[in-house]
Order: structure tokens, then sequence, then C-alpha cells
């Protein structure tokens, strides 16, 4: 049965990491997953700090765009699927919310009720397209390349709304980035917070904890971590934008998006995942791929 | 004479306008790093810019953005098929009626020898352009009423270039057909070119200009047969020079069939003049206030296309980037594409403030570039607009007029954190820590038995913190706690003395508490809660609390 979604992107990825598109929809097409782009709104998290109501018809409003088309939704963005989940838990557990809403959508012709599976790319990977379909994919293995890989605490948690993975002992991220020939090193800060959500309100905070992780992951022995949301992938361009020469040592040497790696292992040219757009630059990741055999490479160039 | 005065009164005008505008793109400052480039770096390093690329391979590029957005409209085909056809009809029909028309004498003269308005092709392309803008103009209005966001965003500016336009055409229209049916028209030129002694010469051209060419004589609507062939004779030979059948002004002709069953008054002289000073006299309005309307963007739109797609606004000389800013707030045309597809546009439906929508969040930014005193109320609206945005880049990458809206945005924010107007959420943050700060000291002598159970409502079991039984686990696994060395003094009350204080009624001490706008909303501590209770969503309960009418932002 063919695959197919329609692709949420949210508002993070087309100005701030647009490598994180170019490189989701090109695994994506590679591993043969459809996707359909609707014109969706903004999932509401960015507004549930101040404007609960609002961030709740803009999630619900989503969610009925893609139900107009019966399609399932997949985002790139943990902070979004983190958000759809809970704003579904939330209208599911409170019928009068979900008339509220619901009142207001019917104004635009569009109703919520509850059909669209939401699912991060990594659980579209993991349980859709599944493990064996990636391993028979993979033609250009990583080969002694650590990474570590941080799950991020949106999709992970709350795990009773999110149903992401185990919220103490998750292992979808660590198989997946596994996959590709990588080995995925146990290190202190996999489950914990990238600061995203206090940039812009408290930037010192934010900071501080991207600054810990890049440190964590290279103490631990990491040659790159993996991340696969926007804001992680924001906050770790901004801590190494910020960052004197002589500290950058501390960090690990660099963050790259889980489709950029994947990517790479599915024999998928650097030039087509954007590699370059990462800060610092990722492209110190293609000596760690196996080289490709001399009758190969010439079939392939 | 009043005639050439007044436009010449006109063009003095636009070209003051011009003049005015020019200056403002040198002097307006958007962005906190504008104030440094004086008019005269601005000019020099536009001029560098210019040169250089013109005098380059860009040129190219330069060329084909002008041939494909400016003249073929390609931008607007993006929005939809009816703008393009609306922008399409009005743009080519107004060059054609500029240039066969207001200009006719002066430029088909040149090109192709003589020029007649009455005769083909003119007389027929002078109605078919004139169709085309009214067209243009119809489908314009069709797409205001009608698309959601557009009508939302209709203002005063908007209904005044249109209603200048359609009346520049009707009124043109109207008087063409009042002199396919005006009796004394054709009298003046008979008398003029003709031999009025001749009674029978005129009389049989009259049965023929009546018969077939639609003018009206009072009191006479038979006409003899071979009258009519006489004067068609007399036509061919005096007047077929200069005039082809009116039929071919199809559009006025066919109004001059309705005029005609009020032939007298429709066809006066006064009713004439009225219809001439009328048509231009509105030329003239809308040529002198052209700087200032919508219709600007005729020049600015292509010259703002061509500067983008030869530079990158992030790298772009500093001087030339404040210039393109100020330049942008004038290439605007209010056509409401960045409203219509906003990512945030929903909130609108929760949040009534027009400056979420971007269009209306640029004309604030205008009002703002441009001095307008506003008061820290007006701000104040302003800046909840800036902050709900995403900065999702949509309302860019759509802009028919290539407007950079990300960057202005960027831009606007700067300039309100200049007038001391920071992020709502830190604002909102320090607010409510100032209004605890009293009640810490008292605290205990109002704690409420009632708790907070009844105001915090917006999450699944938010009263859940009612089960703290104050194991600290809450605050143990804390990323933020743990941040600090005395996180106590840091963050006021950790997270398993919100969740008691929430118990005891404690209101400003729970929402002014650090704590809880320092939260990073890892959900480690409800995941975590050995009894359930629901931290993470009660600190977002907390702050939505603050930031409607729970703590004064002043």
């Amino acid at each position: 049965m063919s695959l197919r979604y329609s692709l949420f992107l949210g508002c993070k990825i087309p100005y701030f990491t647009p490598q994180f598109e170019t490189s989701t929809r090109r695994v994506m097409a590679e591993l043969e997953v459809e996707l359909v782009d609707l014109e969706f709104n903004c999932c509401g998290y960015p507004m549930r700090h101040l404007y609960f109501s609002s961030y709740l018809l803009a999630a619900a409003r989503a969610l009925a765009t893609s139900e107009a088309q019966d399609l399932d939704m997949m985002t790139p963005c943990k902070c979004c699927f983190g958000n759809f989940k809970r704003a579904q838990f939330l209208l599911s557990d409170n019928p009068a919310l979900m008339e509220e809403v619901n009142a207001e959508l019917a104004k635009e012709g569009l109703n919520y009720a509850g059909r669209c599976n939401v699912q991060h790319m990594e659980s579209v990977l993991y349980h859709d397209v599944g493990l064996e379909r990636l391993e028979e994919k993979v033609v250009r293995p990583f080969s002694g390349l650590n990474l570590a890989v941080m799950y991020g605490c949106h999709a992970l948690r709350p795990s009773k709304m999110t149903g992401f993975d185990h919220p103490y002992e998750p292992t979808i991220v660590d198989q997946l980035a596994e996959v590709t020939g990588a080995v995925s090193v146990p290190w202190v800060g996999k489950l914990q917070c990238c600061g995203g959500p206090l940039k812009g309100k408290n930037d010192e905070l934010a900071l501080a904890m991207i600054r810990a992780r890049l440190r964590e992951c290279r103490d631990d022995g990491a040659e790159v971590l993996v991340v696969d949301c926007p804001y992680s992938q924001i906050q770790s361009d901004w801590a190494y934008d910020l960052v004197e020469p002589k500290d950058s040592r501390e960090f690990v040497q660099g963050s790259i998006l889980y489709p950029q790696l994947l990517g790479l292992a599915l024999g998928i040219p650097p030039e087509e995942l954007e590699l370059e757009l990462n800060t610092p630059d990722c492209s110190y990741l293609l000596s760690f791929l196996v080289p490709q055999e001399p009758e190969e490479a010439e079939a392939a160039g | 004479m009043f005639f050439s005065l007044s436009l010449y009164i006109a063009l003095a005008i636009c070209g003051l306008g011009l003049v005015y505008k020019i200056w403002s793109w040198l002097s307006a400052n958007i962005g906190e790093d504008s104030a440094e480039y004086s008019p005269g770096r601005r000019a020099a390093a536009a001029i560098k810019g210019i040169l250089g690329a013109v005098f380059s391979p860009k040129i190219g590029t330069i060329l084909k953005v002008l041939l494909l957005d400016g003249l073929l409209q390609r931008r607007s085909w993006q929005v939809s098929k009816l703008a393009g056809a609306a922008h399409l009809c009005i743009f080519i029909g107004f060059i054609l009626l500029v240039w066969l028309h207001a200009l006719g004498e002066l430029l088909i003269t040149d090109l192709f020898g003589d020029y007649e308005a009455t005769l083909n092709p003119y007389l027929f392309l002078r109605n078919l352009a004139g169709v085309m803008v009214l067209v243009g103009v119809g489908l314009a209005i069709y797409r205001r009423l009608t698309v959601p966001g557009m009508r939302l965003t209709t203002r005063g500016v908007d209904g005044v270039a249109i209603a200048l336009l359609a009346i520049i055409l009707l009124s043109g229209f109207v008087l063409e057909g009042a002199k396919v049916i005006s009796a004394q028209v054709f009298d003046d030129m008979v008398d003029e070119y003709g031999s009025p002694e001749d009674m029978a010469e005129t009389n049989a051209l009259r049965a023929f200009w009546a018969s077939e060419y639609g003018v009206v004589f009072p009191g006479q609507d038979q006409w003899d047969p071979e009258l009519v062939a006489q004067g068609r004779e007399l036509n061919d030979d005096s007047c077929a020079e200069c005039h082809v059948a009116p039929q071919w002004a199809f559009a006025s002709y066919g109004l001059s069939r309705l005029m005609a069953v009020a032939a007298g008054p429709l066809s006066s002289e006064g009713f004439r003049d009225f219809l001439y000073y009328l048509h231009f006299l509105a030329c003239w309005l809308g040529l002198a206030i052209l700087p200032f309307t919508k219709f600007f963007h005729l020049l600015t739109s292509p010259l703002l296309l061509m500067i983008n797609s030869v530079s990158d606004r992030e790298k772009m000389n500093p001087a030339n980037r404040a210039m393109v800013r100020a330049l942008e707030l004038d290439a605007c045309t209010h056509c409401a594409v960045c409203s219509i597809h906003c990512s945030v546009a929903v909130a609108y439906k929760r949040v009534p403030n027009l400056n979420i929508l971007p269009s209306e969040k640029l004309a604030s930014l205008a009002a703002m570039a441009r001095g307008k005193e506003l008061s820290e109320g007006d701000l104040k609206i302003i800046r909840e607009g800036c902050y709900i945005c995403t900065s999702c880049y949509r309302c860019t990458r759509l802009c028919p007029v290539g407007i950079n809206l990300q960057d202005l945005w960027f831009a606007q924010k700067e300039d309100l954190a200049a007038e001391g107007l920071i992020e709502p959420y830190a604002e909102l943050g320090r607010a409510a820590d100032n209004a605890a700060t009293g009640s810490r000291e008292v605290s205990l002598l109002k704690v409420s038995s009632q708790g907070l159970q009844n105001e915090l409502r917006l999450s699944a079991q938010a009263h859940t913190f009612s089960e703290c039984y104050r194991c600290q686990t809450c605050t143990n696994v804390c990323p933020v706690v743990f941040q600090y060395q005395w996180p106590k003094k840091e963050l006021d009350l950790l997270p398993h003395q919100i969740m008691h204080s929430l118990g005891l009624g404690m209101r400003e001490e729970a929402m002014g508490a650090r704590m809880v706008w320092s939260c990073l909303t890892c959900y480690h501590c409800q995941e975590a809660c050995p009894m359930g209770v629901q931290v993470t969503d009660v600190l977002f309960e907390l702050r939505n609390l603050a930031a409607h009418g729970g703590v004064e932002t002043g």
C-alpha cells in the first residue's frame, strides 16, 4: 500500500531551516512516500503561552484542513507534533470545547471530527515505512560515526498525550539513527530540552540549554548531534553563531537534521540535502560514509 | 487655457509628490541601524548600486523581471486567475488609453503620421481599451467583495483608487455617447468644414448621419431613404476622411442608444461640458495624487522586483537596505494577499486585533516610520500583532509586488523595542513579578480556602494541582531549577511550591513567580508527577491568566 500524508511544515522551517524541507521531501521521495501540500495555518503552538483559545482553534483548523482531504498528517516539527497531539487530547476530552471550535470552523466550511492521525516524520519512518525497508534502501552506510540523538521534549512528553515512544527509555530515534550504520551513543542530554521555547523570551536560559547539550554530547563521544525538529536546529545554529572560537572546541563538531543524515546513507547526493546551510556546515560527515566501490562510483557519476 | 493650466498644476503636484516620496525613501527610518544612514549616504549608495547592477551581467536578470513581472504581470497571475486578469485588463487598457488617447497627437503623429481620434483603429481601440479597464475595475470590485480576507481589510484608499478610475472611464464613455447623439455637434462640424449655404446638401447629410450614425435631431425621426442615399455620397466625399462609422466606438455607441431617449438634456452643451471637465479633471486629479495612491505601484513594484532580483536583503549595503525598506512601504497596494494566506490569520477570530494581519500591520509600520504620533496603547496593539506573527515567511514569498515583509517585521520589532516595547511574554513576566512583590510580604494573611480550581479550566485536569503532596519530584526533574545554584532566589517559587500555592489560592504569588515565566515547557515535571498533576499545563494556564486580565501590563 502506498503511503500518503499531508505535509505540515509549520512556521519555522520555510525561513529558518529550509534545508529541513528540502531534505525531508528528497528522502520521502526516495522512500516513495507521497507528501501532499495543503495551505495550512500555524499549528497554534506559539500562541499557546498567552492565547489559549487561538491556539486551540488554529490546531483544530489545521487538522480539519487535512481531514477535508481525507489525509493523515506528517510533520517534521516536534513542537507542531506535540501541539497537535495535545489539542486532539483536549478536544476529545471536552465536548463543549469541540463544539465551540467546530462552530467557528463551520463558518469556513470546515469541520474537525478527530479522524486525522498526526505523526511526526520519525514515527512515519519507524512505524509505517519500517526499519526493514530503510535497511534495504541504505546503500551508502556510515562507518565509525558516533552520533548523539535528541528526542525532543514535545514529541516525548506528556507521553500519555503524544504516544511517541517510552518517556524514559525511548529507542525509536536511536534505531532510526543506527539504520544508517552509525552508532548512537548513550549521553546525558538525550531526553533533555534544547531551550527553543524560551528563545526571545529568556535568551539567557534558552542558550544555556542548547550550550549544555552541545557540550554534553561531545563529552560523551559523539561526532555530531542529530536533531529532528526545527526549533532544536535553530537553537544549535544560534549557539554556534554566538560562540567564541576558543569555546567552540567544547561543542560537538556540528548538528544535523535526521533526514539529512538518512539521505546521505540512502545515497542521495549531499548537495540535494543542503548540508552547507547548517551552522556549522555538516559536510565533514561525508568522510564517515563507506567509500563507494569503484564500479559503483563510475555507474553513479 | 484652463485645460493646460490645470494640467500643468497637476503635473507640478505630481512632480512635487514624487520628490517628496523619494525624499522619504532617503530619510524614513525602519529598523534600529537605519538612522545611521543619512539621505546623502543612501543616495550615494543607491547610485553606486544601480550603476553597478546596470553595467554588469545582472542586467539580464533585471530585464527579465521587468518583462515577466512588470509587463506580463506574472506575480498577479500567481495570486489567482481573477487577480491576473483584472491586472492585465487595467494595465494594458490604461497604457493603450494613455498612448492612443491622452497622448495620441503627441505619440502617434511621430510614429505613424496623422492621428485622427475619430478614425480607426483609434476609435475602435480606444473603446476596446476603455472596456478592458472597466472590466478590470469590475473584477477588482468583485474580488474585494467576495474574497473574505480582502473584504476584511478593505479601506478608504482602496475605494478611492477604484472610484477615480471608474469616474474617468465612465465620464469618457458618456461624453463620447453624448457627442454621437448631439445635433449641435453635427451642426458645428458642418459649419466649420462644410458650406452652410447649401441647405439641401446639409439636409441630406443630416438624414444620413441621423439614420446611419445615430445623431438625434429634435423633432425629426423619419428620413426619406433617397435623401439618406444622397447624404451617404456626400458623407463619403466630405466626412469619411476624418470619420468612420461611430458604431466602431462600440461601447459609447451602445450607450448613445440608451441616451437617445433623453437626447435633449443628455446631448446639451452644458451636459457635455460637464462631462468633459469631469473627465479631464478626474484625470488630472489622478495624476496629481498618483504618488500617494496605490497606483504608484506602477512605478514602485517593478523597481522593487528588479532590486530584489539581484540583491540579497541580508547581505546588501545597509544604506541601500534602509532605502529599500522605505520604498517598500510605498510599494504596498494593500491587495491583502499576505493577509489571506497568513499562517496566524486564524488568531484574528479569537483576538480581534487587525495588526495580526500583515497588510494592516504594514500600514501601522508606515505610520510609525512616517513619524505619526502613536500613543503607548496604539503601539501595544501593534506589538501584539508583531509577536503573534511566527515569521513563517509566507507573506514574503507571496507578496505580488515583492516586498520583503519578513525583513520589515524584524525591523518593526527593533523599532518597538526602541520605544520600550519588548516581547510581551517577557514584559508580562516582569509585571507579574512586580505585582506579586507586594503580596509576598502579607500573603499568608489572605490565603483563600477556595483555591484556584474554578479559574484554571483550559487544560485537561488542571485542577489536579490539589492532589500535590509536595514530594518535590517536579522540582527535582526541572532543568530550569537545575540551572541555578540558588534556585529559590532566582525563581521565587519552585514548581512544587507553585502547585501548593494554587491550592492555597495564592493567585498573585503563583502567577508572579519567575519560575512560571522561565518554564521551558519540557514536560519533565508533568511526566514524572506520581499524583498525575498536570504541572506544565498548569503553568501554561497561569501565563494565560496573567495575559488576560490577571495582571496589569502597564
